[in-house]
């Protein structure tokens, strides 16, 4: 009796996951339905933000389905060269130090440029310079405004591991930006009474920012736009020499604004996708439309694929930008159902 | 037939994330001067270490472990193969990032051993306590790294004060399940024979029951060593220098060269460290079984 009750309800469990397949996941439709893309998500929010954009166009437009593979910023490049993941949104081109080698030699296809109007650098809070008459903060260092104005306020930023030197956050280890950063650290001398902090990870040197500024502490750290964290915090740029192609590498001139890139994995070229492509190379956003997309997703708490709806639906000149007319008609009607 | 019911979760528990962010940021600034005691603690003590190991030339090291080695294992020719690997080390040029990496090791070994050796004794003593601990243990060895140093970071800063205490954590775990372990492993009645023979339980717990415990003991020093070599590179990623933050550079530039040397450099203090701690397990086993 008991063997013939364990069976039925085996069968009746077998049953049920058979009618629960058939009538599971939804897919779009379109000429691409089924088919996936994946793209590369290097951890940080634009990125992701990105990839849901582009993500949900391919989906209302083509019927892509699409998914994300998640990783540092090296291991995400390395497996876009080998075809593992289809499509990368941001290459923040100074990141990677084998970029143009591996675009000369014909790793990947470079579609365009996402957005190219970012700063980076050593930031402090504007407390620091202004002080702070609400949250009855001082100015620790008044003229504080140019990067080597630093080597006077060692006392201001102080590196607790060695007395009497300060400590200044560099970018993360790896990143090509930390070199030119640890140039132009010698450069200017700030070695003499200063600590260049390599802060191992984002993750760490996110909190290094974020636990100093809710304390209203003084700190100074490399970071770059656009993030969630400079739209959050009210920080201000240390000023460099005027930019100079030919010796910024060396750390002696401020840093232009990364050229953030879109390419797609050669496998993923070769394997058809030409509208798809024609509007990944059409696909151009602004730091500032970044930073205001990130600023609604904090506010508001939602999470990537309605802040990307959103997003569009504010800009829907984009669409028009971006692609065919009759599609983006369609991926209006897609947005509005 | 709609069968998604079937698939999707019934409720779901509307836990305040943002609140318990809020907790730990308010935390991190009200206490603010015992966070900040502690960080100076530890960074001194890693300090202190560090300028001890500087303050030895590098020859007479190597010499240490040639002959700490050969005594204990009984064969120069492993005390040489030991020194000409930590020679090795400098000849890479790597030993200042040694020391460094040493000192956060030897700081987390020993707290663990301050911290793991009374606990693990404690927990000899109850099974109820026993019972309770277990998961915290198990928790402390799984959770992933970083779900804790986000707040260790929030509290303490970045660098070597956050290293030791992830180290720590995660390495004091075999210092106490050994001890206890090897305390709850002895003979009962060699416990029983030393109270009949009138000794108090604190006697009998230092003069027979440690003793007797000790090649088990032994043991968990040498995995909480290894444990600690073990979060080298996972430290570097809260800004501890040394060996550590060589590797991640490496790493993350696929620079395929230095990070098989730097790697290379973490493997033989580790095995080195390893055979001379094991070494110690033997020689105590082989003391407490000839008495």
């Amino acid at each position: 009796m008991k063997k013939l009750v364990g069976i039925l309800l085996m069968v009746g469990i077998i049953s049920l996951t058979l009618v629960g397949c058939g009538g599971g996941k939804t897919v779009g439709d379109g000429p691409f339905a089924g088919v996936e893309i994946k793209f590369a998500d290097a951890g940080w929010d634009s990125i992701k933000f990105h990839n849901a954009v582009a993500g949900t166009i391919a989906q209302g437009v083509w019927g892509y389905s699409w998914s994300e593979v998640s990783g540092s910023t090296p291991v995400t490049f390395q497996g876009l060269t080998t075809g593992e993941i289809d499509a990368y949104m941001e290459i923040w081109t100074d990141n990677i130090a084998s970029y143009k080698d591996d675009l000369a030699n014909g790793m990947f296809h470079e579609l365009g440029i996402n957005f190219d109007d970012n700063y980076q650098g050593i930031y402090v809070p504007r407390y620091v310079i202004e002080g702070d008459a609400e949250r009855g903060i001082e100015a620790s260092a008044p003229d504080l405004k140019y990067i080597w104005d630093l080597k006077n306020y060692p006392d201001v930023f102080p590196d607790d591991e060695n007395p009497g030197m300060g400590r200044v956050y560099g970018a993360i280890p790896g990143w090509e930006v930390d070199e030119i950063l640890h140039k132009k650290y010698l450069h200017y001398g700030l070695d003499e009474n200063f600590i260049y902090f390599r802060p191992g990870s984002e993750a760490a040197l996110a909190t290094a920012i974020t636990s100093a500024y809710e304390k209203g502490e003084p700190v100074a750290a490399y970071y770059w736009e656009p993030t969630w964290l400079l739209g959050k915090y009210d920080m201000v740029l240390l000023e460099d020499e005027p930019y100079n192609p030919d010796t910024y590498l060396n750390g002696e001139t401020e840093m232009p604004a990364v050229k953030v890139t879109i390419a797609v994995s050669n496998k993923f070229q070769d394997d058809g996708n030409e509208e798809l492509i024609a509007f990944l190379s059409k696909y151009r956003t602004s730091s500032q439309l970044t930073s205001d997309a990130l600023a609604y997703m904090q506010d508001t708490g939602s999470n990537y694929v309605d802040t990307a709806k959103w997003f569009l639906n504010e800009n829907s000149q984009l669409l028009d930008e971006w692609l065919e007319p009759e599609d983006a008609q369609k991926m209006k009607d897609f947005l509005n159902k | 037939m709609d069968t998604e019911w079937l698939y999707d979760f019934p409720f779901k528990l509307p836990i305040n994330l943002e609140a318990i962010d809020d907790a730990v940021l308010s935390l991190s600034i009200k206490f603010e001067g015992f966070f900040a005691l502690i960080k100076t603690l530890l960074g001194d003590l890693v300090n202190f270490i560090n300028s001890i190991l500087n303050y030895i030339p590098w020859f007479i090291l190597v010499i240490l472990v040639v002959i700490v080695a050969w005594r204990i294992s009984g064969k120069i020719n492993k005390g040489i193969l030991y020194g000409a690997m930590l020679v090795l080390i400098g000849a890479l040029g790597l030993w200042s990032l040694m020391y460094e990496t040493l000192s956060i090791i030897l700081a987390s070994v020993i707290i663990s051993l301050i911290f793991g050796f009374p606990i693990g004794i404690l927990l000899s003593t109850s099974d109820r306590l026993d019972r309770l601990v277990r998961p915290i243990l198990d928790t402390m060895q799984t959770m992933p790294v970083f779900v804790y140093l986000i707040p260790a970071m929030m509290f303490f800063g970045l660098g070597k004060p956050p290293a030791v205490i992830a180290t720590t954590v995660y390495a004091v775990v075999p210092m106490i399940r050994l001890t206890n372990h090897g305390i709850r492993q002895i003979d009962h009645e060699v416990v029983e024979a030393s109270l009949a023979f009138g000794s108090t339980k604190m006697q009998s717990l230092i003069k027979v029951q440690i003793p007797q415990a000790l090649p088990t003991i032994m043991t968990g020093v040498n995995q909480t060593l290894m444990m600690a070599m073990s979060m080298v590179v996972t430290t570097s990623m809260i800004g501890a220098s040394g060996l550590g933050m060589e590797v991640l550079l490496a790493v993350n530039r696929i620079e395929m060269g230095r990070g098989l040397v730097s790697g290379t450099a973490v493997v033989i203090i580790a095995v080195i460290l390893d055979r001379l701690t094991q070494g110690l397990v033997q020689r105590s086993e082989v003391k407490t079984d000839g008495e």
